[in-house]
């Protein structure tokens, strides 16, 4: 029963599930980097979904909100639900609010029918950055929108995160997301409104119901062709680049006192102290030019000087 | 522009044919220094229209190695100078580098009386807990159980908060910072050069060759790295329900108030009474 509701569902935008009480629960898979709102959405889902009269199930991972870790809540709602957790390759929903995190759990979507809704916004973590060189090629995810939507039928991509800082709140993109979830769950749309004004800060709901909006918007629009072309790029990485460029250290001998700062201070252990005992410039190419042996020298005797 | 793209050359505000300066290696008031002309730098104040009012003692001999106007006064009155120098010349951006010793012991009376004016005029406390210069005696900030040449069973004298006693003197901007975060130490000290009225700024400095070795706090690398445990950074309060740090010094920007600036007011009566 279940394989045919999804299947009426894959063709476009069409609810998921329950249009009658799901014999099969309906699996909804949330994940994000903490402290984005994981819990939040999923919390959101449950209480919608218990007030609909469904049994939920719901099991999450969190405490790593403080770490930017991986959080991720699995929510199960139908007529009987037995195990809180959702079994790889079994997933009807995966609600991203990462680009990497939604790549991390695909395998949990159904093959075929699932529907991946996801922020493209990027969180780079610290261990994907393999070279402290600013601008340098990082370990993140590769994947653009238009290779995952060529493997998967229904990706609903946005650039969540921008849209809501348009909006006034970044934190809306939750919101955002939530609407267009909620296209893909058959439940009233003035239910989803009432519970989500519920559960965010009283003077922000009305940013987040014009996110909710822009979010139904959003998947009206959706048209699988434009995203498989590329059309719609995942979001880019708040990142500026150097506006100026400077040399490497310069290190004024007759100044230097030795007193180790900047060795011990150096991220890249590219100084040492020689044989006079002389702040040196051992390995150069290391040198990232953060500024903090100059900035932490009480000497003055470092310097780095720009390039006119 | 970020604090990596500065174009800020220290060597454009110093006199570089009295370097190397006489401090000794690893002492944290030379990045106290830094800090302080990257804040002039920043705000883009001539150099002419500048003035540094120094003490006696470690901190007081920055003065002499900034390509300004500098004046080396006597002990504990470089306030004293300072609020007669701009009440003479209130287009100057008075500044005074002082030390603990200098400010709270000797010239404590001075700081009280300058933050109960609220004069115009930044005073940048370099906090190193000791006095250094005249061979590591005892000084009101030096914390319970440290070892100096005068307590050499531990110092059981209670500490002296200086920011706070600033704030209740009534300055008008309080700040404190640590010299390992330089970038927020330039901003406290440019918060407190624009801000109009008595600003107190400390910072916690280190002496590494007399109190660090005393109390075998480690080489000067260790000892700038343990600032960093020592102090809750502002704006903790907010984000942390409970803070598991309750006891630390706080940093950043402490305590503002709008009083008025004791010298606009002693003009206009000044004028005043003229026309009268």
């Amino acid at each position: 029963m279940m394989t045919e509701l999804n299947q009426a569902s894959s063709k476009n935008a069409q609810p998921v599930a329950q249009t009658q009480v799901a014999k099969v629960p309906v699996n909804v898979l949330i994940v994000g980097v903490g402290g984005q709102g994981v819990i939040m959405v999923s919390k959101v889902l449950a209480s919608l979904c218990q007030q609909q009269g469904y049994e939920v199930k719901q099991s999450e991972v969190h405490g790593m909100a403080k770490r930017g870790g991986s959080v991720f809540s699995h929510v199960r709602f139908g007529e009987k639900v037995y195990s809180p957790t959702i079994p790889v390759g079994q997933a009807d929903v995966l609600v991203a609010l990462e680009w990497a995190e939604g790549l991390r759990w695909l395998p949990y979507l159904k093959p075929e029918t699932g529907i991946f809704i996801a922020d493209t916004q990027k969180i780079v973590p610290p261990f994907a950055c393999r070279d402290r060189k600013h601008g340098a090629a990082n370990g993140y995810a590769k994947e653009t929108v238009a290779d995952i939507s060529q493997m998967i039928s229904n990706c609903y991509a946005a650039d969540a995160g921008t849209t809501a800082a348009e909006l006034g709140n970044a934190r809306a993109a939750n919101t955002l997301l939530l609407g267009m979830l909620s296209t893909t769950l058959d439940f009233p749309e003035s239910e989803w409104r009432d519970i989500i004004s519920k559960f965010v800060p009283p003077k922000t709901i009305d940013i987040n119901m014009q996110a909710f909006d822009q979010g139904r918007e959003w998947v009206e629009r959706y048209d699988p062709a434009a995203l498989a072309q590329g059309q719609a790029e995942a979001g880019s990485v708040a990142q500026q680049p150097h506006q100026v460029q400077f040399e490497l250290p310069v290190i004024t001998e007759a100044w230097c006192k030795s007193c180790d700062i900047c060795v011990k201070f150096c991220p890249e252990r590219c100084l040492s102290l020689n044989e006079n005992q002389v702040a040196e410039l051992t390995k150069p190419e290391l040198c990232t030019l953060c500024r903090i042996c100059e900035r932490l020298c009480p000497d003055f005797a470092i310097s780095l000087n720009y390039k006119h | 522009m970020s604090e990596v793209d500065s174009k800020f050359n220290i060597r454009d505000y110093l006199r570089e044919h009295m370097f190397p300066h006489f401090l000794c290696p690893g002492c944290g008031h030379g990045i106290a220094l830094r800090a302080l002309l990257w804040a002039i730098d920043e705000l883009e104040i001539p150099k002419d229209k500048l003035a540094f009012v120094s003490g006696i003692g470690c901190s007081g001999r920055l003065g002499a190695y900034i390509d300004s106007n500098t004046f080396h006064v006597t002990h504990g009155r470089p306030l004293a100078f300072a609020t007669g120098l701009k009440l003479a010349r209130p287009d100057l951006e008075v500044i005074v580098i002082t030390g603990d010793g200098d400010c709270l012991a000797i010239g404590g009376n001075h700081l009280i009386h300058a933050c109960r004016r609220n004069l115009n005029i930044t005073c940048m406390m370099l906090n190193n807990e000791v006095y250094g210069m005249t061979g590591g005696q005892v000084s009101p900030t030096t914390s319970s159980n440290r070892f100096t040449t005068t307590t050499p069973h531990g110092n059981y004298e209670p500490v002296f908060d200086a920011c706070k006693l600033a704030e209740a003197a009534g300055a008008g901007m309080v700040g404190r910072e640590i010299t390992l975060q330089t970038p927020a130490l330039k901003n406290v000290l440019k918060e407190g050069l624009s801000h109009n009225g008595f600003s107190f700024v400390e910072v916690m400095s280190d002496c590494t060759e007399v109190f660090g070795r005393k109390n075998e706090l480690g080489d000067s690398a260790e000892m700038v790295l343990t600032q960093k445990s020592s102090v809750r950074p502002d704006g903790y309060d907010n984000t942390v329900e409970q803070p598991f740090r309750p006891n630390f010094l706080k940093t950043g920007v402490m305590a503002r108030n709008d009083r008025p600036e004791y010298a606009a007011a002693y003009r206009q009566h000044i004028m005043s009474m003229k026309e009268g």
